[in-house]
This record gives C-alpha cells, structure tokens and sequence, in this order.
C-alpha cells in the first residue's frame, strides 16, 4: 500500500465508510455488477454449477485454487475477466466459452468479490492502533507480519482479506474445529527421551519434518526416534474473553483488517 | 557387438545392398518386432519378456510370474535409471514392455518408446492437441497403449484413437471417437482383442452420451460401438425420465477384462450426469454405474449389472474388473471380482451375472447392503440437496481406477482401499453443449477427529472378508502389482513406493520416489537376465534392480 493510498484509506475510514471498500487496489468500476445483490445471486448460481465442482462450494479450493484470496494476492476484475474467459490454457482450468454472455462471467465475479473481503456491514470499526499494540504483545511472537514476527504460525501480512471476520474470530477464541495444514501440533519422543514440540511441515509413513518452538527446522526418521504424536490442542493458544476483552478483540480485528498483502514500506 | 558404430554401419550396409530381398522376406516372417495375438493371449510368462496388454493378462491379475525378487532381497533393490518426461503432469500409464524396449503413454498425449536397458529414448509422438476446449474431467493424463502386430493404439484427449508405428512412433491412422467439442475426451488404456482395438470415451462431467467402440487395428474402420445408454426403443431407456438419456454421461474410461472362453468383454462404466442432481434424470439411468458384458465380436450386449442404479454420488464403476475361477463353498465358480467406489466389494458370476458376494469394504453409509436380487437397500437421507447431506464413501470412492491386483495361488485380491466421507450438494443444473454438467458439487469431510486415510486391503473373494490390512496416513491413488515371490508392490500419496508381503501386509521395502504413482502400478520384467521393477511416479519412470552379479565370473 503506497502511503497515498493509506493516508486516503484512513481520510475515508474518517469519513465513516469502510476501510475495507476504499483500500482495494483495483478500481471498482472494473466490474458493473459489483455490490448488485440480484447479479452476486445470479453470480451464485453460476458459481455453485459451474466452479464449485473444482473451486469449493465456498471457493475455498478443492481441485482447483482457493479463489477467496485472489484479489489478495493482487489480481484486479479485468484480469480475472481474462482468466475466466480464456481458462487457463495446459491446465483443467476451463475457459468460458463465447457462448456464455460477458455480464454473466461479470456477475460471476461480482459472486466471488462478496467471498473475497469480509463482508462490510460486518465490521465494527475499532481502534486499530490499540489493536496493533494487542497485536505486538500477545500475537508477533508467532506470526509474521510485512517480514516481521516469529514463524511458528502463519504469515498474516495479507489476513485481512484472505480471511472472513467470523472466521479470524474462531481462529483467536480457539474454536477452529481444524488444524491449518503445515501448523498441526505434533511431539516427537527421541530415542533418549528428549522431547521436541513444535509443528508438523509435512510427514509420510517414514519420517515427519518439523519446526520447534525455537523455530528450528529438523526432519525425523520414525525408525530413529521412540514417538511422534499429534497433539489434540493447536499451537496457537486460545484466547477466551478472560485474556482478551471483547473490546481488545474488536480493536485487535481491526488491525488485522489493515493487513492487506506485504509492505515492506510498513515497519 | 562392441565395434566401432560408423563402421558397422557401413559394413552392414554394404552387407544388406544386395540382399535387399532377403530383408524383406525376414520382415513378414515375423522379425521379433511383431506381437501376435496368441502372445497377448499368454499374459505375462516366465521369460518376462512380454507386458503387451493393461493388466498383464485379459483377466486384469497384474499378477508376475518372476522369482527373482523376493521378500528376502526386496529391500536391496538398485536403482538403474531415471527417465523424465520433460512435460507437465503425471503418469498414469501402464508400461508395455517388448524385446527389451519400453512403450509409454504419457500427459498430454506425449508418448516414447524408451531403451530399458539404459532409460534413453528411442522415438517421442507428441499430439498437437487443441489449445483450449478440451473438456478431460480430471487431468491431462493417459492410461497406455494396446499393441497388435507392429502397431501401438493410444487414445487421445480430444477423442481419437491412433494407431503408432511401434518401431518410429509415426502415426499409422488417427480415427476420431467423437467431437470433442461437446465434452467428449479419452484417457483409457485401450486393449487388442483379435483384429480389434477397444476403447471407450470419457465427459460424464459434460454431458456425453457414452460408448465402448471396437475399430479395426489394420485399419482404424470402426467395427462396433455399444452406446452405454439405451436409444429410443432398446431396453433400458425408460430408466431415464424425458429426455435425460442424451446428456446422461456415463462414459467408459477404465480398461475393463476379457473372457476368451466366451468371447465376452467385461467394462465398468461411469457415472450417470448429471452427477448430484437426482431430479435432472429420475429412474435406474441404465447402464451408468454397471458392469455390461459385451460380445467381442458384435458388441451386443451379454448381460449387465448395475452396481448403483440412480446414483446421485459420482460413483462411477469405472474400476478394474478382474476374472478368475474359485473356489466358493466348495464349488469352483467362474468369477468377475469388482471393488466398486461406492464402497462395496463384488464377486459375480460371470457368465450369469448373479450375485455370489456384495460386501462393503470400507465405511459405506449410503446403502445397508446388496439384497438377493442385487439391489442396493438405500438408507435414507443420502439424495444431496442445496442444504447438503454427508455420505462416505465420498466422491473420489472406496477405490477409483488404480488397478487391484489379484493372486491365483492364494487367492487373495488386493485393493488400494480410502476411507473418506464428503458433504454432497445439488443444484438443478443447465446443460450447455461442451461445458461441465454436474448439478453440484462435494466438500470433503477433513476435521481433527475425521481425517481421511488410505488402506491396502486384501480381501478373500470368496467371503469378501478382509484378511490383511496396511493403512497410510493419507489416501493413496496407486495401483498393485503382485508378484509369485509373495510381494506386493504399490505407492503412498507422500510419494513412496512400497513393497509389502501379500501374505500379511508386512511392510519389506519403501523409497521416497518424490512424487506419488497415481492411477498406475510399476511393472516387472526381465532385462539381460536381471528382473526390473519399473516405476512410473510424477513425470518419471526409474527402473530398479537386484545388485548385478559381479561381471569378472561371467562368460564374455
Ligand atoms: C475442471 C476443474 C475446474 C473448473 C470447473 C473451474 N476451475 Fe478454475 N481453476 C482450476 C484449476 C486447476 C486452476 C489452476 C490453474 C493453474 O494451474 O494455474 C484454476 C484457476 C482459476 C483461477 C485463477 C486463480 C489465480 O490465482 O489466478 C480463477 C480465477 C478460477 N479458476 C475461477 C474459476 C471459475 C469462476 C470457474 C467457473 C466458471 C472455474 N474456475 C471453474 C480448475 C477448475
Ligand atoms: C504460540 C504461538 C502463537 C501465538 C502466540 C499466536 N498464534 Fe495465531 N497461530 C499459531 C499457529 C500455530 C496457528 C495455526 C493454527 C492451527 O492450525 O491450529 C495460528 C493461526 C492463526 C490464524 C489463522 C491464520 C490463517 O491463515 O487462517 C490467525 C488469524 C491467528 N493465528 C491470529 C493470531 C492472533 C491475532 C494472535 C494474538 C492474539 C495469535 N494468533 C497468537 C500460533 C500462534
């Protein structure tokens, strides 16, 4: 985000319209449908009969990639417009032939946009900045932010828009019922009882490839240490309302709805 | 001959200028190149020199005569070489090994002939395939070649059939199955009856109409076609309500068995389309999701059964039937064995199609089980709709089209079993020519307590009981290959090729190939007199050995 851009973005969340509207790189006007709720529901239909099959009934990505963070990771209405209609040649990914009218691939998108970015009426706004602070304290020791933070978790420079409010919500109160893949909690016993937590890269039958909670990275043979378990209890500590107010989360929120792909830029 | 190469040639074309006739002569009187139905007919021999047909022998057995590797010395294995294919996406082909040299069928409808003596190419055909439009539901792969004579026969994405030269790799004919501008494609392997090539088609997703067709290997004419939907007026149309019957799918893209003692052909077929949407095509839907036995000659249809009838779960039947005589209460019966991805393990008759057993073989929760007549008893609850409702097995099935493999000594067929369920939805879907028709869609049930695995399964054909068991920690898409030494080989879905005991599932030798086997099984033979297990994993091939002999003790 060019400081430009930030400087509007909070000029406007100032004004009370949503920072989630004004920040987004491309302009609206690529799309006619977008925001039109009979076109997203057209838009629907089309989805859930023609991608759902390979992109996820909530595009989160089965055969084909979760298309809930296209925009996040940069791509605009026009492009996506190409993509739709030229497939993705050598790839399962199929075109939209000419036969299908160019409103219908729009309305198609305007569907996918309401998927992209949490939902604006959804969000109260809160102070970002307390939020950021809440952040620095309790959460950068495991995540990274714009190259920042530790590694334990996942990077959120781009949170804000790969991820739905609700969602960030269950994530912090600890009522995910899933692990992230490549996060799963996992104790591995060696053979002279030392034990290593950390969480699971990756495993096969023969071996598991973990990081520490020192961060380090190692991979082990199963035939060379006593034990790997799974832990049942994700590596993120859950953070109920006795650790963190309503308040502090609704702030805490709103920080991370800033973060909208990496910015060197920001320290 | 170890002389210098220039001069050799030179000499034998100085040798050959005036024997020119002679050569000729040689060539018709059947020069070790040319593969003869009587071979096809021997599956897979003692010699190993011959993989000329999909599952080793007509009956699908991939069952190896070999003795060389053992349960004692697997775990010695040597890598020989690495072939790579130097396109995008993976193998899913059967190997056709011939007189030392190697026939590969590869993605996107490349395929090589390669030196299995030193993984080096002989010849390369790649199809010019169409840039966009090709409707291939699932992955720009091929299953193999058939061979006949001179020819190898390779079905291609955008629905043809060639024939290739087998000593240059130049096509011979190109025969077009369909148009594949209205979804239909074809992956599967096909395989030489006679003077017949069988293939079938693949668009379930697209709202084909299916076919088996036979075509002249000589000359690509087509002898036969068996549509997997009955036309106005044949038998069976009036399972499918209106006009459902013209987009109903279920295509035909696993290569099925055949019986020389009754000249039948045995295929599995697909999915009826579209594939969620129960009310888009009300009735049985025959013959999606059956087993049809055909005559080889005419393609007219012996007898059929439907393992699913009116499925609203993708559950094609587009598996690996295998064919063999046992012994079941004491009587010997002639038998097709069938393990279906509707979660359920079949042992037929084959020459009745009568039930002997139906028995799920992993978690099934859609049916109670197979009643006297052969029908599913349904539990209700399982018809998707747009709220959803969850069903194991889920879409991709108890077992898919990686090949079982089957042991005529002790008798056991062995599956490369998933235990996974899904949430099913559907939508009434509109059908536009070419583009994919399924009314819905799955998401797949994967939480902290419900993660799907895999399970190579060994089942007693007579019982359907299960006798053994190694389970993985993910589900796998490798198919079998089984061995007379007792060994059983396949691959996880982390990308190791596995060596278990077949006659306990024990676990003898694994190695991280990098990328998994899908859809396909190494193959074995005999090479210089070494047996050689081949590979095919990702976009490679790597064949592997016993340590050699030391040379010094050998006879120059
Ligand atoms: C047959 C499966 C299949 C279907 C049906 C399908 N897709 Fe895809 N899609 C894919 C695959 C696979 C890719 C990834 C292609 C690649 O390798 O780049 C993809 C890629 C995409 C991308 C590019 C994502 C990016 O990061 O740039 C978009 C957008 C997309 N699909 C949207 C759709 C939409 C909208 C539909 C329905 C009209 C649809 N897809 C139908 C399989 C499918
Ligand atoms: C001890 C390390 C640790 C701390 C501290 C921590 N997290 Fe996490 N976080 C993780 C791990 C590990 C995961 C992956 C969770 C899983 O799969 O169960 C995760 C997942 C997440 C996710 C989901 C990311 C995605 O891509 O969906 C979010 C959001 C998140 N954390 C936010 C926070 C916030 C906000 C805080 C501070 C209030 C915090 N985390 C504190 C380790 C941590």
């Amino acid at each position: 985000m060019s400081m430009l851009q930030r400087s509007a973005a909070v000029f406007l969340t100032a004004l009370g319209l949503s920072a989630s509207v004004a920040v987004h790189a491309q302009p609206a006007a690529g799309n006619p449908y977008n925001g039109n709720e009979a076109a997203i529901k057209t838009g629907m239909g089309l989805f859930r009969i023609r991608c759902a099959d390979c992109h996820g009934m909530d595009a989160k990505g089965v055969r084909g990639p979760d298309l809930t963070q296209v925009w996040a990771s940069g791509r605009t209405d026009d492009g996506l417009f190409g993509t739709l209609r030229a497939g993705v040649p050598g790839t399962e990914m199929p075109a939209i032939d000419v036969r299908t009218p160019d409103d219908e691939v729009w309305k198609l998108l305007a569907y996918l946009r309401t998927l992209a970015a949490p939902a604006p009426s959804e969000q109260v706004a809160g102070n970002a900045q307390n939020g950021e602070r809440i952040y620095r304290v309790n959460c950068a020791s495991c995540h990274r932010v714009n190259g920042r933070g530790g590694r334990i978790g996942p990077d959120l420079s781009r949170i804000g828009v790969a991820r739905a409010r609700p969602v960030l919500i269950r994530r912090i109160r600890g009522a995910m019922e899933d692990f992230l893949s490549g996060y799963e909690p996992v104790t591995v016993t060696t053979m002279n009882g030392q034990t290593v937590q950390g969480v699971k890269k990756n495993e096969d039958l023969f071996s598991v490839q973990v990081m520490d909670s020192r961060e380090r990275l190692q991979g082990y043979l199963r035939s060379d240490v006593r034990d790997v378990t799974g832990g049942k209890q994700s590596a993120m500590p859950v953070f109920g309302p006795e650790r963190l107010s309503e308040n502090d989360l609704n702030d805490l929120l709103s920080y991370l709805s800033t973060l909208r792909g990496f910015d060197p830029s920001v320290k | 001959m170890r002389s210098i190469p220039v001069l050799s040639r030179v000499a034998r074309v100085a040798l050959l200028l005036p024997l020119v006739g002679a050569v000729t002569l040689l060539a018709q009187q059947g020069a070790p190149g040319l593969v003869t139905n009587q071979e096809i007919l021997d599956g897979l021999k003692e010699d190993g020199r011959n993989w000329l047909t999909f599952g080793g022998n007509y009956a699908n057995h991939r069952f190896s005569p070999l003795t060389q590797i053992t349960p004692e010395n697997v775990a010695t294995l040597q890598p020989q070489w690495t072939f790579q294919t130097n396109t995008l996406g993976n193998f899913e082909t059967t190997t056709l090994v011939r007189d030392n040299i190697l026939y590969v069928t590869g993605p996107q409808n490349v395929a090589w002939a390669v030196d299995a003596r030193s993984g080096r190419q002989i010849w390369r055909y790649r199809r010019e395939l169409p840039a966009t439009g090709l409707t291939a539901c699932c992955g720009l792969v091929n299953r193999g070649f058939a061979v006949l004579g001179d020819k190898l026969f390779m079905t291609t994405l955008d629905a043809h059939l060639l024939a290739l030269d087998m000593k240059t790799g130049a096509i011979v004919w190109d025969a077009t199955l369909e148009d594949y501008k209205i979804g239909y494609a074809s992956t599967i392997a096909p395989i030489v009856v006679k003077d017949k090539v069988i293939v079938g088609v693949a668009g379930g997703e697209y709202g084909i109409r299916g076919f088996i067709d036979a075509y002249e290997a000589n000359t690509g004419k087509r002898a036969w076609r068996f549509y997997t939907i009955p036309g106005p007026g044949e038998p069976g149309h009036n399972t499918w309500a209106g006009d459902s019957w013209k987009i109903g799918g279920t295509g035909v893209w696993v290569t099925g068995a055949y019986d020389p003692e009754t000249n039948s052909l045995f295929y599995g077929t697909g999915n009826p389309g579209p594939d969620y949407h129960s009310e888009s095509r009300e009735g049985d839907n025959l013959y999606s999701d059956s087993l049809v036995v055909l005559d080889a000659d005419t393609g007219k249809l012996k007898w059929h059964y439907q393992f699913t009838p009116h499925d609203v779960h993708d559950y094609d039947s587009t598996e690996v039937p295998i064919l063999a005589d046992i012994p079941v209460n004491g009587q010997m019966r002639k038998v097709v064995m069938f393990a279906n991805r509707n979660g359920f393990y079949y042992t037929l008759d084959r020459n009745t199609g009568k039930i002997i057993v139906a028995k799920p073989f992993v978690v099934t929760t859609w049916a109670k089980e197979i009643d006297a007549q052969g029908r599913p008893m349904l539990i209700p609850g399982h018809t998707p709709d747009e709220k959803g409702e969850t069903t194991c097995p889920d879409l991709t099935g108890g077992t898919n089209f990686w090949q079982p493999a089957f042991d005529p000594r002790t008798r056991l067929f062995f599956v490369n079993a998933r235990e996974a369920c899904a949430t099913f939805y559907a939508y009434k879907p509109e059908y536009v020519p070419g583009q994919r028709f399924t009314g819905g869609a799955q998401q797949l049930v994967n939480t902290r307590d419900n993660k799907p695995y895999g399970a190579i399964r060994a089942l007693d054909p007579a019982t359907g009981e299960r006798k053994w068991e190694f389970v993985m920690p993910t589900p796998s898409r490798s198919g079998i290959l089984t061995t007379t030494t007792n060994l059983l080989f396949t691959g996880d879905n982390e990308g190791n090729v596995i060596a278990l005991d077949s006659r306990n599932g024990k676990l003898l030798w694994h190695h991280q190939m990098g990328a998994n086997l899908h859809g396909t099984s190494p193959v074995t033979y005999m090479l210089d007199g070494r047996q050689q297990l081949l590979v095919p994993s990702g976009t490679t091939l790597t064949a592997w050995a016993l340590p050699a002999v030391p040379r010094a003790t050998a006879q120059q």
